[in-house]
């Protein structure tokens, strides 16, 4: 479904991605763990074709990253979402909805069912100026569950939630893996990912440490936490 | 099929364009302003005016002020394309709708062509309709009916093409502001080079020129070239007075600053669609 081929992006002198390698299979919900800095999030913009590497391929399901049809099934939820202040969350998921061409009974379905999911009932009309931060984020991973995609990339997506919010955001996610949907999730919160995904790769400084399935990274009586602080710190 | 698939994205993205910038307060506010000043203009249509001690007829009074009109509206509507374009990429960005639109399967053309046509036609409308409404003045209250003008305006909508793609490749480069005022100097410049070359054709001034014979005038200078490609912009509101005035075209060098505008557009479009495909998308 992903798949990264020794891709380097360098920024000057910089380098943020170092001859990265990796895959992610159909239905596989995979976690992309790293500290502040380490070139998680260039990796995901490079996945969305927002980021040009400075060699190395991409591909999603088969198509280079570059060409826009390759993104025709995905979800994307951005670290530290944004919405026009001037839409309701209904209005901005509704342009999401038309945006993938769903026909407009389509997109007024999927937007109350989206609404439900997201448990933004009552306040979907309201302006997104008066939206708080986890509310804005709420409403970005509807837009991502938008059309029913077979991949979701979430970047950092509990940035802003409360921890009724996480929780239901892991039972969201475990959901939707539950119906074989590909998840490829930037995350910091590693007990959440301990729970969810079924395999996980570190990388630090742009180089990637492992890339694994989670039960073979830890060994039974070890955490992901402490596997991860023993990787980066070396 | 594959070119009206191709198309669905960037019509849903002109929709948006100038669905969201007609939201704004500032266009709203903008352009009630704009409408009460040409509406204060039909007063001067009124005055009795002199020239040499003659009085002007009222269908001069009325083609010579619609024309100043028409210059005043379109330079105007040129600085307001400028302001509205300057902003377009920052507000995109910092309103997340520039990642929203481009994770979904629309290419980075798609979203240019959207944007560049939704603010062409946002300023084109804005134009026409403060022109209509000058013409409107003409032919209900003074029954001088000049359908011409309007084609003017539609003719001069190629400069506010020119003003939209040059502003949004430089807001690329450079901050908006300096985007801004590096498009209003070029258009400065333009008018004032074309004011001058425009004096010095007339007759009072070249009799003073014989009359001093100075320095005789050489043939080609690099001031002469830099003055003949620089963007027409008063070149090509010229011309489309002309139509307003029912002047004959006077070959090539009527219609040079409509070329020379619309290779600009051309040369400007291919460098914006080149350095947007290069961005960042942050």
């Amino acid at each position: 479904m992903i798949e990264l081929k020794n891709v380097t992006k360098r920024y000057e002198s910089l380098t943020a991605v170092d001859d990265v390698s990796f895959s992610v299979k159909s239905g596989e919900c995979f976690a992309l763990l790293g500290p502040n800095g380490a070139g998680k999030t260039t990796i995901v913009k490079m996945l969305l074709d927002f980021i040009r590497p400075t060699s190395g391929d991409l591909s999603l399901n088969g198509i280079p990253s570059t060409q826009a049809e390759c993104r025709q099934s995905i979800g994307y939820l951005a670290e530290n979402h944004h919405i026009p202040a001037n839409l309701s969350g209904w209005q901005y998921l509704l342009r999401c909805a038309e945006l993938l061409d769903l026909s407009p009974p389509e997109a007024m379905e999927q937007c109350r069912r989206i609404v439900e999911t997201i448990g933004m009932q009552g306040r979907e009309h309201a302006k997104t100026g008066t939206y708080s931060k986890g509310m804005v984020q709420r409403f970005g991973l509807g837009a991502a569950l938008m059309g029913d995609p077979k991949l979701l990339i979430l970047d950092e997506p509990t940035g802003g939630l409360d921890p009724i919010g996480i929780r239901e955001l892991r039972l969201l996610l475990e959901s939707l893996k539950g119906q074989g949907m590909t998840i490829f999730l930037n995350s910091h919160l590693l007990s959440e990912v301990e729970k969810i995904c079924d395999t996980a790769a570190i990388i630090n400084r742009g180089r990637l440490l492992v890339k694994d399935a989670i039960s073979d990274i830890v060994k039974e009586g070890d955490t992901l936490e402490a596997v991860f602080v023993r990787l980066v710190k070396g | 099929m594959e070119t009206s698939k191709a198309l669905a994205p960037i019509k849903k993205i002109i929709k948006y364009t100038l669905v969201d910038e007609m939201r704004q307060k500032s266009f709203v506010v903008m352009f009630v302003i704009c409408a009460i000043c040409v509406f204060l203009i039909r007063g001067c249509y009124q005055g009795n005016y002199m020239v040499n001690g003659q009085a002007l007829d009222a269908a001069t009074i009325v083609r010579t002020l619609s024309k100043v009109t028409f210059h005043i509206i379109a330079a105007g509507v040129m600085v307001i394309a400028a302001l509205l374009s300057m902003r377009i990429f920052r507000n995109d960005r910092n309103e997340g709708m520039q990642s929203c639109i481009l994770s979904k399967p629309i290419a980075r053309w798609q979203y240019i062509t959207g944007k560049v046509i939704g603010l062409w036609v946002l300023s084109v409308l804005f134009m026409f309709i403060l022109h209509s409404i000058v013409f409107l003045i003409t032919s209900i209250n003074l029954k001088v009916f000049m359908p011409e003008y309007l084609v003017a305006s539609l003719l001069c909508s190629i400069n506010l093409l020119f003003v939209i793609v040059a502003v949004l490749l430089l807001s690329l480069q450079m901050s908006d502001i300096v985007a801004f005022l590096c498009v209003l100097g070029v258009g400065i410049v333009g008018f004032v080079a074309d004011g001058i070359a425009a004096a010095s054709h007339s007759q009072m001034v070249q009799s003073m020129v014989q009359q001093s014979a100075a320095s005789p005038q050489s043939e080609l200078t690099w001031w002469k070239i830099v003055y003949y490609f620089w963007p027409k912009l008063l070149g090509v509101q010229q011309l489309a007075s002309t139509l307003i005035e029912r002047e004959a075209f006077h070959g090539f060098g009527s219609i040079y600053p409509l070329i020379n505008i619309l290779l600009y557009c051309l040369i400007l479009g291919a460098l914006l669609f080149k350095r947007f495909g290069n961005e960042d998308i942050v």
